[in-house]
């Protein structure tokens, strides 16, 4: 009784995945509320933009233009309203559509978010159990002084210091400023895109190399590895077959997170190259108060959330046995 | 009028601050934002020795290259109009595309080398444009009375744009084309800062039906030595030569690529890594390290200015002893030293530093405490406390505040530094605090009296002129001055006032801060300049510079 209960309630991973999607667009309608919201306090946008040329007069004119002067509630009710249309509102500060002003950067920003995705999760992952293996000797002590090390130093000292050492002073092997002239995309330009990679690898890298350290001596330890071992089974089968999966469980977890991170904190590493993504879009938006820009991005930033955690979850299932047999 | 551009940016800047916490993030960008408000400062105006724009030739020019700007202080409310700016950049690409009738020279004093031959007061009334002939739009057009009349009246008619409240004294109307190349523009009422305002950017001369830019690049057609190619606001913009331009063999420059930054300091590893050749705004504490990458660095004195405000109708300001007292306590040497690393000069509490009419004969005030404590006690403030409002809208502002604290303490006076985030400090209050601070370009004296110094003046913190005493009669002496054409009266007349304001004003100005741009050594051209702009006007629309 109770297991076919259990049956009709889940019904595979696809069911898993439908579930957690439209638990997601529910998460979304919230955080769209709690951004509508911040937004406002940001202050009036009209007075932003004019800042000290603000004058009664061209305050008005352009609260009027910008269609400041109707109610918050009505405000909201059109950009969800566009939102669930597909259109993002125009910009105020630059008074053309937001999809028009984001979307190259947008593409930008996820080159190079991907960039260090691609990087630096191969990397961890095997300096993290290459460590676990080689656990209190040589490597894993340095390996994991110098991740404790990137982890305390803030990622803009990071991009400083590689500009410092190869752009400018030290070598000149790297571009020490990134820029992508409009119309154009980053592949066109593939050196630009080293040094801000790296910076943000080095952001990443420490965090999720560390958890895989631990969770792989944790799995090192475990009663099945031991068995395995026990069983005679060589020690490369062992670690790829039996280790390895369930090491990186948790693993997933954590790289969510680090990439969902990625998606804010690539701001910072943008800022330092002049590297035209979303990054500079959204501090800009900030100084403009900028509404329909900012909602744009924090939207797309918590969506992206919400993704990359349904994906950790799946690709958690998926590698771990255990869960796997249960849906 | 650059003023605004730094306000607003500087505005920009503030908010910013505002609304990040101290986080690592918010320290970066933080530090940005100080560079974005040097640089916003550093367009104020130029200033430096003499030597005008086509002299300053280090060996012969020669052709060729695409010339890279760096920039901050932009964003995506950047645009591009021939008679509008908004932000930094804006200036740069304005420059190089629009042109004005008169101009100012290196000295920031008027010159006939614009687009106008002359401009001619036929009475304090009525002014006749003659216009240079064979000047030709970069599209083939030959430039006309026809261009001119439709420009003075686009900036007359649309409050949008920033000459708007400076074209209030024509008569629009009545402006009358003569023959293709004579215009007669009539006053309203007598204003002998007329051929001032005829050389400032935002009377640059458009063609009949011109639009600002609003997608299409090929719209954009001025007088100027570049014509535009692309432009993405907050991004980037690329111009090349104008082949038609009618100053003889300018500009040297195949293209001119203008890029905004966020952050000066990608803006200096950019030209110390060779990706820019120039950029505007240098921070003091990183001229060592730009020289000793084998880059240039150009000082320009300035008559841009930060000034400490004192209304003069609110307590304890309405005092005028109280006043003279707080100006006699700033060290204003400490003060230039330690706000703004002394690139700068002395002020005295005046504006107007490069007018032929700034009274440059009166004593420099120097501190004195002795005779500041007697003020006070005379005055009955003997342990005076005030609050000093002030906001990070440009580089030294809030550093100039903070040290005001410390100097006035030696006179046993309390002031508490309120820093206000900008959004908040050009609030609704923005006018109306006794002892706050605010900012503003160089520019010729009557033109700033208007702006800021007269009961109808749109930003006046020093709610000067008083309405009784000997202050009252500043009103009457600069509608004198207005309608004096003579320039020694008129010059005798502006000294009054100036002594006025040097007596009993509102305004502490401790010194002029400099400008300070970097470029690469391949470029040539450079001499520093008092012009509106940074980096001499940006090599003058960059018509005066080309590489080695």
């Amino acid at each position: 009784m109770a297991r076919s209960v259990r049956r009709r309630r889940r019904g595979g991973i696809a069911a898993f995945i439908l579930r957690r999607l439209l638990l997601g667009g529910v998460v979304l309608v919230l955080v769209s509320v709690v951004v509508f919201v911040a937004t406002q306090a940001l202050g009036d946008p009209a007075r932003a933009i004019l800042g000290r040329d603000a004058t009664p007069e061209r305050l008005a004119a352009l609260r009027a233009q910008l269609g400041l002067n109707s109610s918050v509630f009505t405000q909201y009710v059109d950009w969800v309203g566009g939102l669930l249309r597909g259109s993002l509102g125009n910009s105020l500060a630059a008074q053309q559509p937001v999809s028009e002003l984001l979307g190259s950067r947008l593409v930008n920003s996820l080159v190079l978010v991907s960039c260090a995705a691609v990087v630096s999760i191969p990397l961890s992952i095997a300096v993290g159990s290459w460590a676990a293996l080689r656990r209190d000797r040589l490597f894993d002590s340095m390996s994991m002084t110098l991740m404790l090390v990137l982890a305390a130093v803030p990622e803009f000292v990071v991009a400083l210091l590689l500009v410092i050492a190869l752009a400018t002073t030290v070598l000149h092997v790297f571009p020490a400023i990134s820029p992508v002239p409009p119309g154009q995309r980053p592949w066109d330009h593939p050196t630009v895109l080293v040094l801000p990679t790296a910076a943000l690898v080095m952001g990443v890298a420490p965090y999720v190399a560390r958890i895989m350290r631990a969770s792989m001596i944790e799995v090192l330890e475990s009663d099945f590895v031991e068995m395995a071992r026990l069983k005679g089974l060589p020690e490369r089968l062992v670690l790829l077959r039996h280790a390895l999966p369930n090491a990186l469980g948790p693993v997933f977890q954590v790289i969510a997170i680090s990439l969902a991170y990625l998606a804010g904190g690539v701001v910072v590493v943008e800022y330092v190259f002049n590297y035209p993504g979303i990054g500079s879009a959204l501090q800009d938006a900030v100084v403009n108060h900028d509404v329909p820009v900012v909602q744009a991005l924090a939207m797309l930033i918590a969506a992206v959330y919400v993704v990359l955690n349904l994906l950790a979850d799946v690709a958690t299932i998926l590698v771990t046995p255990r869960l796997r047999t249960r849906l | 009028m650059t003023n605004d551009i730094e306000k607003i940016a500087g505005a920009a800047q503030r908010g910013l601050w505002a609304n990040s916490a101290p986080s690592r993030r918010g320290l970066l960008i933080g530090a940005g934002g100080l560079g974005a408000a040097a640089v916003l400062a550093s367009c104020g105006g130029g200033s430096a020795p003499s030597s005008s724009a086509s002299t300053s030739a280090t060996g012969t020019p020669k052709r060729g290259g695409n010339f890279r700007l760096g920039v901050t202080g932009g964003g995506s409310k950047d645009m591009f109009d021939g008679q509008n700016v908004g932000t930094t950049p804006d200036g740069a690409r304005l420059l190089s595309a629009f042109e004005t009738l008169l101009t100012f020279d290196d000295d920031f004093r008027l010159a006939s080398d614009g687009l106008a031959e002359s401009v001619e007061a036929d009475n304090p009334t009525q002014y006749t444009i003659r216009l240079r002939r064979g000047v030709e739009f970069q599209d083939g057009k030959s430039m006309t009375a026809d261009d001119v009349i439709y420009s003075l009246r686009r900036v007359a008619t649309d409050v949008s744009l920033r000459g708007n409240s400076a074209a209030a004294s024509m008569d629009i109307a009545g402006i009358k084309k003569m023959d293709a190349h004579t215009v007669r523009l009539p006053l309203k009422e007598p204003d002998s800062t007329l051929k001032e305002k005829l050389a400032a950017y935002y009377f640059s001369i458009v063609p009949e039906g011109y639009k600002k830019f609003s997608g299409d690049p090929s719209t954009q057609i001025g007088t100027g030595p570049y014509r535009l190619k692309s432009f993405t606001p907050g991004r980037e913009s690329v111009s090349e030569r104008n082949p038609n331009y009618w100053r003889e063999g300018q500009p040297y420059f195949d293209s001119v690529t203008i890029s905004n930054f966020s952050d000066t300091t990608a803006q200096v590893n950019a030209l110390i890594g060779g990706q820019i050749d120039a950029m505007t705004d240098v921070p003091a504490a990183q001229i060592t390290a730009v020289k000793a990458r084998g880059k240039n660095t150009l000082v320009s004195e300035t008559g841009w200015w930060i000034g400490l405000s004192m209304a003069v109708d609110m307590a304890p300001f309405d005092d005028s002893r109280v006043r003279e007292a707080f100006r006699l306590m700033v060290d204003r040497q400490a003060m230039l030293e330690q706000a703004v690393s002394g690139y700068g000069a002395l002020g005295n509490d005046l504006y107007g530093r490069y007018d032929v009419g700034y009274f440059s004969d009166l004593p420099q005030r120097k501190q004195d405490l002795d005779k500041a404590r007697s003020l006070l006690k005379a005055a009955g403030h003997e342990s005076l406390s005030v609050d000093l409002y002030t906001t990070n809208a440009t580089g030294g502002m809030v550093e100039m505040a903070t040290v005001l604290a410390k100097q006035a303490k030696d006179a046993g006076v309390t002031v508490n530094v309120r820093n206000l985030p900008s959004d908040t400090y050009y609030g609704d209050d923005y006018t109306k605090r006794a002892f706050c601070m605010d900012y503003w370009a160089a520019r010729p004296y009557l033109q700033q009296v208007q702006q800021g110094s007269l009961a109808s003046s749109p930003y006046n913190v020093t709610h000067w002129p008083p309405t009784s005493g000997k202050g009252a009669a500043f009103q009457s002496l600069y509608e004198k001055a207005l309608a004096t054409t003579d320039d020694d009266q008129r010059i005798e007349i502006e000294h009054q006032m100036q002594q006025l304001e040097y007596d009993l004003g509102g305004w502490i100005i401790p010194f002029f801060p400099s400008n300070i741009d970097g470029y690469a050594a391949n470029v040539q051209g450079l001499t520093p300049a008092k012009t509106t702009f940074g980096l001499a006007d940006f090599g003058h629309g960059f018509r005066t510079i080309w590489f080695a």
